[in-house]
């Protein structure tokens, strides 16, 4: 079911707008995508990794002869071989001067977490290098390791023990920055006076990205052409060259990235981790083509982990459930080698926290710590642990002052007169529409009627609950990410080929952007063909993270097309010896308006543009092609509502979700059904989150959830129907597009959360406790004490 | 998760697989279904010089009846099973516990002998054929012999199999008029191995259970008989019968293991109540 509500101006033409198909389907869904298990160079030497079997000690014995020995195998490299080849290893988007763990590429003298790298073999074939790791002789004197424990108790990350001796202290960074003030004064007035403070401890376990296609290289040094060529299954492909180029003391034109197909990443592949640049390394120094494909059991273990953390939130408000002030304080596990600086998500998560509501006084501080695990790396929302707590908390305080969930949410959210609104911490919000998503979301799901039903269920003994949550989704564009570039070429035939710095990986780019292009050249989109995720074609750029395709690459797609455009009309101008302005494009087409016997096509164009250079005047360059660098905005905003009722078992604990409903307005929408595919596979991983995904340590660090067998993720069969609905209102960029990829990820976790506290109401309290697996909840149902 | 090099062999008889079985001893392993054997050597969580395959020994593949009783060939899919009609209507609650077994696709592969002698004490099949008092024939360089139900498991994916022997078939008695079945389990997802399930039987005759089994899975180092429970129930009354206090005595004494996901503690409430439900169900099933 799909509800709209759109402002004047929406931007619907033939193709923008549309809920065009996705070209990439024919081939995906087919088999014939192509990963890069599918593109492996038959001589490259494949790679298996001996890893750390235990968290935290020092290595006492590593020989590694007989499996050098072992027929088929070319290499074993261990720390002593790759490690001094490392020049510098720093994240573009960090800086070379940011904060990090000490990196390395293989463990030398100690492990630092169950699953960290130790030595590489690179044998004929896989099964044959997992062989030979049989034979290396590996003894490690274990020491006891820094865990939390996975019910969020962060007791062992003491600084007596380091997980980083080099760092002097287990807390890798906090919040406020140096140099900020460190404390609210107003907002300790206001926490001390309010007429009600409620403060709860939120708690977020440790879920973790899981593509279908796990991270991937190969790579390859070519002497004689001074080149090292690298595919990688990335979002990033001028990360990889970049991070590679810097590690090796090589320069940017000594190294070519690319991407084929990518299956998936989820913010997994925006960064480039140590098992990939160890291939790298070994490319390099052993000369030759190396391959690495992660299996699952490492993608789990050491693929990068994410969330693990808690927030501490107090809400002050007046009688009438007026917010009045809101202090958060937030502690992340980073695990030991987060994949970027010191991993932590509280700098955004600090800017969202106060959502899409107006509240008053505010403060926010943040502590990161190391721990003897598998390190942190961004996944989808990686901030989203403001929502998390916030509208968990909205709905405790709503439940202590009597008032509606739905009515607390309405009177405290900005109103459409309060726009542009400075949020405390100086954030500019032009178009958000909260009131209107919450009233679409709960119209949708029927709010008003389900109280009715649930009283009569309870009655029933039947156990039902609803939640509701809201959010507006912040999308960073910082530095480089703000200025993405599209070049749009045609040539003789005109057809276009769109050349951008993105890295689909799911995110359906192919169709939106010729969508875009086809829509402003005004020829079929057929026509349009998008080249990305390659260092030697693509414009530089930043690659598919943090919701911002639509909005830098789509804004620039736009005006690169308009630029194009206003060429072909100016080649078209000389052919029909008229003035551009009196020109139309319509199906590829140039024609002058009201005269359409006074046409040319696309073809005759183009040729014209480039054979025919002569005839054009003497100022204008020949060719077709544009290109435009957009300059966005460091921060882009879209907002939603979600809502779902769900259903109890009292026997089990078990939970069903009975309906799930969204209400978003992320703007034009270049696709709605790219939109809605987009936040429906959000949604299902707050589906999993919240009920069946969760990473596991034992006290020592041991992993516990190391196959699918454990490590449970939501299948078709565990998620409902998602119903979605779309309130329109434009951005202030080109396009009028906002940012909405993570959104369905961010906001699902409290809706769902919320939806089970209120079933459990009548049975007392939820704990604090993730993920809400059916004993969790029978616990509360029963009235047990957790274990 | 390769699996480490090992030899490769395809009878296409009983016969035969069981002297290629005889020759590498305790070195071989049978291969059926795979699917749970062929994760096991991908991790590297065991190995062997040979795998036999049966999958081609056409003679392990059948459904038939005999003698009161249904046989279900080893090699014979799970989904076979699920969809036979001799099992549906002698056997209902073995197709019924067959649709709890993974999803479709791994019924399409995995056997019922597969599930049966790979022994996992959450798994359906073996609290079947434990439930129903099943018969499993065992082939071995010596001839065949019988193995009762009951002897059948020795401790979690350990069964009292020699190394050289091959389960070849499931003999399922037939019971009679006015029995009920029922299989109820918890599972994290759709498709998971049991947290905690149960399989009950029920014969009634005027007005009073005669006949009772229940069984347990997921609830120890291997599938569990309440024979309390079952005790009590034979000779009761079915008006008024207490379920709960039932389903509390069939998970008496019973110390279930803990785990990622759900702790022992979990498991005992859980199972009592799936007992309740399960009798219920057969109950209404017997008397209808
Ligand atoms: C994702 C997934 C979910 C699953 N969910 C469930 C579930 O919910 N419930 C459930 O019960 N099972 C489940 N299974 C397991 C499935 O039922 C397997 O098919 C079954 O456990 C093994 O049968 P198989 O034919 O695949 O045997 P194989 O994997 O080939 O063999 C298993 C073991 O049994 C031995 N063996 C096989 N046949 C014989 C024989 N005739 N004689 C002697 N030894 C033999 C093998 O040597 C091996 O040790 C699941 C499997 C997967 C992959």
């Amino acid at each position: 079911m799909t509800a709209t509500q759109a402002a004047p101006g929406s931007g619907v033409g033939r193709f923008l707008g549309q809920s065009v198909k996705r070209r990439e389907d024919a081939r995906l869904v087919t088999g014939h995508g192509r990963y890069l298990e599918d593109v492996l160079w038959p001589d490259a030497w494949h790679v298996a990794f001996l890893r750390s079997p235990v968290a935290r000690g020092r290595i006492s014995t590593l020989d590694v002869k007989a499996a050098r020995a072992l027929p088929g195998v070319r290499a074993v490299l261990t720390g002593a071989d790759l490690d001094p080849l490392v020049k510098s290893w720093w994240q573009t988007a960090m800086g070379k001067d940011s904060p990090q763990p000490p990196r390395r590429l293989l463990a030398a003298d100690d492990v630092r977490y169950a699953g960290e790298p130790i030595a590489m073999v690179l044998a004929e074939s896989r099964y044959l290098a997992e062989d030979a790791l049989e034979l290396i002789d590996l003894d490690i004197e274990t020491q006891p390791a820094i865990v939390s424990d996975h019910r969020g108790r962060w007791g062992a990350a003491k600084d007596g023990e380091l997980v980083h001796p080099e760092y002097g202290s287990n807390v890798a960074s906090t919040l406020p920055y140096p140099g900020m003030p460190d404390s609210n004064p107003a907002l300790e007035e206001v926490l001390a006076s309010a007429p009600h403070v409620v403060e709860e401890t939120f708690h977020q376990h440790r879920y973790i990205c899981v593509p279908m296609e796990t991270r991937g290289i190969q790579a390859r040094w070519d002497p004689a052409r001074d080149l090292l060529e690298i595919v990688s299954s990335t979002q990033n492909v001028h990360e990889v060259r970049s991070t590679v180029s810097r590690l090796l003391g090589l320069s940017d034109v000594q190294v070519h990235a690319r991407a084929e197909d990518v299956g998936g990443a989820f913010g997994l592949k925006c960064f480039v981790d140590s098992e990939e640049l160890a291939v790298a390394a070994a490319a390099y120094s052993q000369q030759c083509a190396v391959a690495w494909i992660e299996d699952r059991n490492e993608n789990l273990v050491a693929g990068g982990h994410s969330r693990t953390e808690d927030l501490t939130v107090s809400l002050a408000t007046d009688a009438d459930g007026k917010i009045l002030g809101i202090k958060g304080h937030h502690v992340e596990d980073v695990g030991a080698f987060p994949t970027y600086g010191v991993g932590g998500n509280a700098g955004l998560a600090m800017m969202m926290l106060p959502g899409p509501y107006d509240v008053g006084q505010y403060f926010y501080s943040a502590e990161a710590v190391f721990s003897n695990t598998c390190g942190m790396t961004p996944y989808r929302g990686p901030f989203l642990m403001e929502t998390v707590a916030r509208e968990q908390l909205i709905d405790i305080t709503a439940a202590r002052l009597g008032i509606d969930p739905v009515e607390f949410r309405r009177r405290n959210m900005i109103r459409p007169d309060q726009l542009p609104f400075t949020t405390p911490t100086g954030l500019v919000l032009e178009t958000i529409t909260p009131i209107e998503t919450l009233d679409q979301a709960t119209e949708m799901i029927g709010y008003a009627d389900f109280r009715k039903e649930q009283a009569a269920a309870r009655a029933e003994g039947r156990i039902l609950g609803i939640g509701i949550a809201s959010y507006i989704e912040g999308s960073p564009a910082f530095g480089a990410a703000g200025a993405e570039q599209v070049t749009v070429r045609m040539d003789m035939a005109g057809q276009a080929l769109v050349f951008m710095g993105s890295g689909s990986h799911g995110q359906s780019v192919e169709t939106t952007m010729a969508q875009v292009v086809a829509e402003e050249l005004g020829i079929d989109i057929d026509d349009v063909r998008i080249v990305q995720g390659d260092t030697i074609s693509s414009p530089y750029g930043t690659g598919t993270a943090g919701s911002r395709t639509a909005t830098t690459f789509g804004g620039a797609a736009r005006i690169a097309g308009q630029k194009l455009k206003e060429k072909i009309l100016q080649v078209a101008a000389v052919a029909l010896e008229a003035s551009p302005d009196d020109l139309e494009i319509t199906d590829g087409v140039v024609s002058v308006k009201g005269t359409p016997g006074a046409a040319i096509g696309m073809e005759q164009i183009a040729a014209m543009a480039y054979a025919g250079h002569t005839m054009l005047p003497a100022d204008m360059e020949p060719g077709l092609e544009a290109k435009h660098r957009i300059r966005n905005p460091p921060l882009m905003f879209s907002n939603a509502c979600h809502a779902a009722i769900v259903e109890i078992d009292r026997d089990t604990g078990a939970v069903e979700i009975k309906r799930y409903v969204v209400s978003e307005d992320c703007g034009n929408m270049i696709n709605p059904m790219v939109v809605e595919g987009q936040i429906t596979g959000g949604v299902v991983q707050g589906i999993g989150g919240v009920f069946y995904e969760h990473f596991v340590y034992d006290g020592d660090g041991n992993p516990l959830t190391t196959t699918f067998l454990d490590y449970l993720l939501p299948t078709a069969a565990d998620v409902p129907d998602i119903e979605i609905g779309h309130v329109i209102t434009p951005s202030n960029t080109p396009g009028g597009f906002k940012p909405m990829g993570e959104g369905g990820a961010i906001c699902s976790p409290p809706a769902l959360i919320n939806a089970v506290r209120d079933a459990l109401a009548p049975f007392g309290g939820l704990p604090n406790v993730q993920p809400l697996t059916p004993e969790v909840v029978l616990d509360v149902i029963d009235g047990v004490p957790a274990v | 998760m390769k699996p480490a090099p090992f030899t490769y062999e395809a009878p296409t008889t009983l016969g035969e697989a069981v002297d290629v079985l005889g020759r590498y001893g305790d070195e071989a392993k049978v291969l059926a279904g795979g699917q749970s054997l062929v994760p096991v050597l991908a991790l590297r969580l065991a190995r062997f010089e040979a795998l036999v395959d049966l999958n081609r020994v056409d003679e392990l593949a059948y459904v038939r009846e005999d003698d009161g009783a249904v046989v279900v060939g080893a090699m014979t899919r799970q989904a076979t099973v699920e969809a036979d009609p001799l099992v549906r209507r002698a056997v209902p609650v073995l197709a019924e516990a067959t649709r709890l077994i993974g999803h479709f696709q791994i019924r399409n592969r995995g056997t019922l002998g597969g599930s049966i002698a790979h022994g996992d004490p959450a798994a359906e099949y073996p609290a079947v054929v434990t439930a129903l008092d099943a018969t499993v024939t065992v082939a071995g360089p010596s001839g065949t012999r019988q193995l009762a139900a009951a002897d059948l498991y020795d401790g979690p994916m350990t069964t009292t199999l020699a190394d050289d022997e091959i389960l070849a078939a499931v003999s399922f008695p037939v019971w009679g008029p006015r029995s009920g079945f029922a299989v109820r389990e918890m599972a994290r997802r759709e498709g998971d191995f049991a947290t905690a399930g149960t399989v009950v039987g029920v014969t009634v005759a005027d007005g009073r259970i005669t006949r009772a089994a229940i069984s347990l899975f997921g609830m120890g180092p291997v599938p569990l008989r309440a024979r309390d429970a079952e005790s009590h129930l034979v000779g009761a009354a079915t008006a008024g019968l207490d379920l709960t206090a039932v389903g509390a005595a069939a998970v008496a004494g019973v110390d279930p293991p803990s785990d990622v996901h759900a702790s022992g503690r979990y498991r005992t409430r859980v199972a009592s109540r799936l007992v309740a439900r399960a009798l219920e169900s057969a109950l209404q099933e017997a008397t209808a």
